[in-house]
């Protein structure tokens, strides 16, 4: 059982990084250290918007070692549920925010021989975390990240403290060939990859095309929520809740009221699983195994949705 | 009674999720109970072997799929330098008795391959390399029960327990109660 105990932080710094990038520098509010945050280590946190609360993850982008603040980056979309606008426009410096221990779902294989980390846009924040500790244990690693060219800059800053020939960032999918970065990957790689969703698939099938085996395949989705409108019925109540194509599942049941335990919220940890009794589940979380996607009787409500225009739970 | 070190070994599959495969054989000949059924040596697309002959000369052509080496050293050796500059996406495989076979899967383990890249198949003779507990010297060839430690001459029993790490069995001082009293001696590692 993964607890949540609450911690506050505040703001200490909010920097833009480019139009749609902030970063923002956290301290513990009652001063003194903050909990060591794991590599890879995400911060759920409560944005007590206007209208309504907002519950977002955020991957901590400084390493272990750094205990009097936390940086998250976060990127303000146009289709914000709500959560990274509300950072974006109404977060002010010395407010103070609640959010649960950190926790990671994306650890550092500590026993890897070489480490290839791949990222694809803000995808990039989980690996920030991991640069301290690989640089400081002089581990062998290789990192590609990918970008748009009006963001090269950005992320070439970001990974300025730990740059050197195994840091690279490329200007576009097509910069780097996956298959023979992948194929030319020496036994006991670790392969880490974040960023959206078509260049982690990319990265699983062909990795696994090449025969790499699945446990060296490390992945962190930070959810691709939208999807078609369907309806969720819970089963003890009978209630209806409908679930926008903007929002996720877990969002609409919260708006409704209903308690739904939840920590990543990038259906990584587990702790919002739920019982499906009726309807069929798009899967789109790396915590059930293939077996229990196909089976379609459990599903992670923070970022998987219906196939079906209903499902129902057991809840 | 069964202890959790022991190694359980299966009889050996190609596994299809590999791109290439490579397999060690330790002993002379591959015994057919080493694979499982319908799985044939060519299936590999390279076989080691050890001749346990001077004359043998393994040939530096990439096209051949079959080498023999003089001895397991010389084999290991070979091993460390392929794996050395391997990729990810090999299978290793190994047949033979356990000390080759832990010999093989150490050096796996050393170039970062895990429990799902490697297979190991143990066949021949069951003669086991016993780590004394209390000398650390290792014994090998040990047939009996209880033996007399090469290093120390303690007389060690000789538990299941085994050490990946070391490759050996652990054995531990059967007399240090009663001097000299000793169960009796039987040949179970044959």
């Amino acid at each position: 059982m993964i607890t949540s105990q609450p911690l506050a932080v505040r703001v200490r710094l909010i920097e833009p990084l480019s139009p749609t990038l902030k970063r923002v520098s956290l301290e513990h509010a009652d001063g003194g250290l903050l909990p060591t945050s794991p590599p890879g280590a995400h911060l759920a946190l409560i944005l007590p918007g206007e209208k309504r609360q907002y519950r977002n993850s955020y991957s901590i982008t400084t390493g272990a070692d750094q205990r009097s603040r936390y940086e998250i980056i976060v990127r303000r979309t146009a289709d914000s549920r709500g959560g990274s606008a509300f950072i974006h426009d109404e977060l002010r410096l010395g407010d103070v925010l609640t959010s649960a221990l950190p926790n990671s779902q994306f650890p550092l294989q500590n026993r890897a021989r070489k480490h290839l980390l791949i990222g694809g846009g803000i995808g990039i924040t989980p690996l920030l975390s991991f640069l301290p500790q690989l640089r400081a244990r002089r581990d062998w690693l290789e990192l590609h990240q990918f970008s748009t060219r009006q963001e090269a800059s950005v992320f070439e800053k970001l990974l300025d403290p730990f740059g050197g020939h195994d840091v690279h960032v490329n200007v576009g999918r097509q910069a780097v060939a996956l298959a023979d970065l992948l194929a030319r990957q020496p036994l006991g790689t670790h392969v880490y990859s974040c960023g959206p969703k078509q260049l982690m698939d990319a990265v699983n099938d062909t990795a696994l095309a090449l025969g790499w085996p699945p446990v060296r395949i490390n992945l962190e989705s930070f959810g691709a929520f939208g999807g078609d409108a369907f309806s969720v019925t819970l089963s003890r109540s009978g209630r209806e809740i409908p679930v926008g194509e903007h929002e996720s599942m877990l969002e609409a049941l919260e708006n409704a009221g209903v308690q739904v335990p939840s920590l990543c919220r990038g259906g990584a940890c587990g702790e919002c699983l739920s019982t499906v009794l009726d309807g069929v589940p798009d899967h789109r979380d790396h915590f059930l195994t293939t077996e229990q996607k196909a089976e379609g009787k459990l599903v992670m409500p923070c970022v998987s949705r219906a196939r079906t225009p209903y499902l129902t739970l057991a809840r | 009674m069964t202890i959790k070190s022991r190694p359980v070994y299966s009889t050996l599959k190609i596994d299809l999720s590999g791109r290439r495969h490579l397999l060690m054989i330790g002993t002379s000949g591959v015994s057919r109970d080493a694979l499982a059924p319908g799985v044939e040596t060519s299936a590999f697309d390279e076989q080691w072997t050890i001749a346990s002959n001077s004359l043998a000369i393994p040939v530096p052509d990439e096209t051949t799929t079959r080498h023999s080496f003089r001895a397991e050293a010389h084999l290991l050796i070979a091993l460390r330098r392929r794996l050395k500059d391997e990729r990810m996406g090999l299978r290793l495989y190994a047949i033979g008795t356990e000390p080759f076979l832990w010999n093989v899967r150490g050096l796996a383990s050393e170039f970062g391959m895990t429990a799902e890249e490697v297979q190991l198949y143990a066949t021949g003779s069951a003669a086991r390399r016993v780590f004394c507990n209390h000398c650390r010297t290792i014994t090998s060839g040990v047939t009996t029960n209880v033996f007399q430690c090469s290093g120390c001459g303690a007389h060690l029993f000789v538990r299941d327990h085994f050490s990946r790490h070391l490759n050996a069995f652990a054995g531990v001082q059967v007399d240090a109660e009663a001097p000299g009293e000793l169960p009796d001696i039987e040949e179970l590692y044959l």
